[in-house]
């Protein structure tokens, strides 16, 4: 069940009128635990029954990690990481081992057909994982009590709204306002609604109809020209930011409506002045995550700068790990992980106060390496990523059709205008007055339908 | 007080529209039933099963021109020894046995259900696999066929519909069955289209959209797209390139391989259970027929395979040097005129089994 489904639109209007009938938390909670099952075996029913292990062996690990001490508390939480990164390990990483591992056979003249994996990666399976594995480390840290209630514990990781596609929580974000009753508030429902809207319209208006063009690109990139290359990929940036932001806009109103506020995902990152500022703007809840629990046990900044670098470089690959099983992302993660520390170690990099033009410049020099750097993350592997690259350089001929009408092409153009304004001059989304809220529901809705793209695209970031 | 009572309105009306929406019982019972008349009554689908996709209707071009072509019945045949079975997809749907040269019988196995047989030992059973190009790759790149369709058929749900004469024999029962994957329907989303959308009133609001799309932004709505000569419209899954059915993916020849093997033991199976004769019966996409350019050529390249053990009724180099004459423009499937091209080349390979 994507959120750009008729299916959605009508479980979310059920189970949110639900929860606001039931007079108990406890009744409100089994409603959206029983509702959160639904929507995830919606994708393929069966997988929730690696969800379901992975959240009773992470529940029971709490315990056991809170009542011992030393080191028995330590192996409690290695062995919660390594079921949890276990799972990641067969159902999303083993057949990418095992294709390398018969590639290099075969390199060396050897034949080993290794027996893959025969079944589809379980929808969410990364921030499902890293958040269950959130709890655990917190809980071995003591910032966490232990969480007593299964059902609370389970919703925890299952809170339909981001349990696909996050923003991956922390639990002393969301336990407590899962335990705790509260009223109906006609001000968060406004405003979830409203944030929803804005997302559905990220999503199906602007995002879909970028991903015509940067469809046909990636498809087509031998016969495109330069100019049809290039417009592609600045295309699949925005298309990437308004689906993935259109989800955690989505997620964030949805919970919003039913009182619980999630953590912020993205804070315009296309108007970062550096590589090192994009990563405090894009998908925040997974770069803190590796901040937390990887770059600053790893030693962090702390242990010299030789140390820094390698930390950083540790902490982008496994980034460009999490988001897929394939060496284009790894090498995206690379990438991105080299830019951080070339320009970091530059004191340029974080200097402020710099007039207007130069800023407004530094932010096109970022924008412009952040799309080349998505070009690895769009292509199906390494030759075409660079094959797509080098033809952009070429200057070379060819078709200049993009997927899209002329007029199509303007409008969109517009669309990414108007997003890009709306977030920076108008980020929030409570309307006071009533009027204007029916207003804005109203004219949202006719926009959507309108002028959205509707071919059942999947969220790009279903996939991880 | 009113705000609560709608509330629950709301709420049961949502858990209807789901659970309705999820049962294929329900949704079957609904489309037979409902009117397409009045004003509340269900979108008519008059001008092809692509038009009413996007809802353009009002774009002429797109509309099926007259067919004159009658649609012929068999000539008659000295002797009626052939018990014809068709293994078939909607583009051989609602076809009789009079349409047929030479036969005593004329079983039609629709894809979606199988069926099992029993065969005739008296007369000479011909099995004719008639498949759309879009369906080749997803459905012949395993070996289900051989489970679905047999003398021991294990899909005992399988509705079947067996004419001799014209007339009705027998309809299997539709058994209703529990699995859990009937509570996630893949299709809700369309059936829930259907229920709360599929009215007659609110369709000029679904035409103003697909208007501005063709008009203002020169393409169709969802999952259809128009031709670069802008005549035809073709099912977007028929066209892109990614899609197992699409006429433009890549195929390396170890596909064409599999295929050409499956298809093989597939005729190897059905000559040992008693047919005379396999034939296999590609229909193109109108997609690879009409915009040839970037064609993968599955179909040229399954026939043309020195390996391939079953006889061709070759409907695609008929089609390919005029497929105007023979596809719908604002549909998936042929035309009438189209139609009984086929049943032509059949009744030729009939006759010859005749001799």
């Amino acid at each position: 069940m994507t959120f750009n489904s008729l299916q959605f639109l009508v479980f979310f209007m059920v189970v949110t009128l639900w929860f606001f009938r039931l007079k108990t938390q406890k009744g409100r909670i089994w409603l959206l635990l029983i509702a959160s099952c639904y929507f995830y075996m919606s994708f393929i029913p069966e997988y929730i029954l690696i969800l379901g292990g992975t959240i009773v062996v992470d529940y029971f690990a709490g315990f056991l990690i809170e009542k011992n001490v030393g080191a028995a508390r330590k192996l409690w939480m290695v062995l919660s990481l390594i079921a949890n990164i276990g799972a990641l390990a067969v159902f999303k990483y083993y057949n990418f081992f095992l294709g390398n591992i018969n590639t290099a056979f075969q390199v060396l003249g050897k034949t080993m057909d290794l027996p893959f994996l025969k079944m589809a990666l379980p929808i969410g399976l990364s921030f499902h994982t890293f958040q269950a594995m959130s709890y655990t480390i917190e809980v071995y840290r003591g910032k966490q009590k232990a969480e007593r209630n299964f059902v609370v514990y389970a919703l925890y990781v299952m809170f339909y709204p981001q349990l696909v596609a996050g923003p991956i929580e922390r639990p002393q974000n969301v336990l407590p306002q899962l335990k705790e009753f509260r009223a109906y508030n006609w001000d968060n429902v406004k405003e979830g609604l409203a944030r929803m809207l804005w997302g559905f319209f990220k999503k199906v208006v602007i995002a879909d109809r970028l991903a015509m063009v940067a469809d046909r690109t990636f498809g087509h990139t031998p016969e495109s020209s330069s100019v049809a290359l290039l417009i592609g990929a600045v295309f699949y940036s925005f298309q990437i930011y308004c689906d993935f932001s259109g989800y955690s806009d989505i997620a964030l109103g949805a919970a919003k409506v039913m009182n619980i506020s999630l953590m912020e995902n993205f804070k315009q990152p296309y108007l970062s002045k550096g590589i090192h500022e994009f990563w405090s703007r894009w998908h925040i809840s997974l770069s803190s995550w590796f901040r937390d629990y990887v770059y600053i046990p790893l030693g962090g900044n702390r242990k010299g700068s030789l140390r820094r670098k390698i930390n950083v470089a540790v902490v982008f690959l496994l980034s460009g790990l999490w988001h897929g099983a394939n060496w284009t992302f790894i090498v995206w993660g690379a990438l991105h992980g080299l830019f951080v520390i070339l320009l970091v170690g530059n004191s340029n990099e974080l200097k402020e106060g710099r007039p207007a033009f130069v800023n407004t410049l530094r932010v096109i020099v970022n924008f412009t390496l952040v799309t080349f750097l998505w070009i690895f993350f769009r292509s199906e592997n390494l030759s075409n990523a660079l094959s797509y690259i080098q033809q952009i350089f070429s200057l070379k001929g060819g078709t200049h059709y993009i997927g899209i009408s002329k007029v199509e092409f303007l409008f969109s153009l517009a669309l990414i205008a108007i997003m890009m304004l709306r977030e920076k001059y108008a980020a929030g989304h409570y309307i006071a007055s009533n009027s204007r809220f029916y207003i804005y529901t109203a004219f949202m809705v006719l926009a959507c339908y309108f002028f959205g793209v509707f071919i059942e695209n999947q969220f790009i970031y279903f996939q991880f | 007080m009113g705000k609560r009572i709608l509330s629950y309105v709301f709420i049961v009306l949502g858990l209807a529209a789901l659970v309705i929406s999820t049962s294929r019982n329900a949704m079957q019972y609904i489309s037979e039933k409902r009117d397409t008349t009045a004003w509340w009554g269900a979108y008519p689908c008059l001008n092809g099963d692509l038009v009413s996709l996007s809802y353009l209707d009002a774009v002429k071009r797109f509309n099926p021109p007259p067919d004159h072509t009658p649609f012929m019945h068999a000539a008659h045949a000295p002797s009626d020894n052939i018990v014809l079975y068709l293994h078939g997809d909607s583009y051989t749907y609602h076809l009789s046995d009079s349409v047929f040269t030479g036969t005593s019988a004329f079983h039609y196995i629709d894809r979606n259900h199988g069926m099992e047989f029993s065969l005739d030992s008296s007369k000479r059973n011909i099995l004719i696999i008639e498949v759309s190009e879009r369906y080749i790759r997803p459905y012949f790149s395993t070996l289900r066929i051989l489970d679905e369709v047999g003398n021991t058929s294990k899909n005992k749900q399988a509705q079947t519909t067996v004419f001799a004469n014209g007339q009705d024999i027998s309809y299997a029962s539709l058994i209703p069955s529990f699995d859990v994957n009937d509570l996630f329907n893949k299709y809700i989303n369309q059936n829930l289209q259907c229920n709360l959308f599929n009215y007659n009133f609110i369709i000029p609001v679904f035409e103003y959209k697909a208007a501005l799309n063709y008009y203002v932004f020169n393409r169709a709505s969802g999952d259809v797209v128009i031709s670069k000569d802008k005549n035809f419209l073709f099912l977007k899954e028929t066209v892109s390139l990614t899609d197992a059915g699409s006429s433009y993916t890549h195929l390396n020849e170890n596909d064409i391989k599999q295929l050409v093997s499956n298809f093989n033991t597939i005729y190897t199976h059905y000559r040992k259970q008693g047919f005379k004769e396999v034939y296999l019966s590609m229909i193109p996409n109108a997609a690879s027929v009409v915009q040839p350019e970037g064609y993968n050529k599955l179909i040229p390249r399954i026939q043309s395979d020195t390996a391939l053990k079953m006889k061709i009724i070759d409907a695609y180099s008929l089609f390919k040097n005029n497929p105007a004459l023979y596809y719908l423009p604002g549909d998936t499937h042929w035309n009438s005129r189209g139609k009984q091209a086929w049943i032509d080349m059949v009744n030729e390979y009939l006759k010859q089994q005749q001799l």
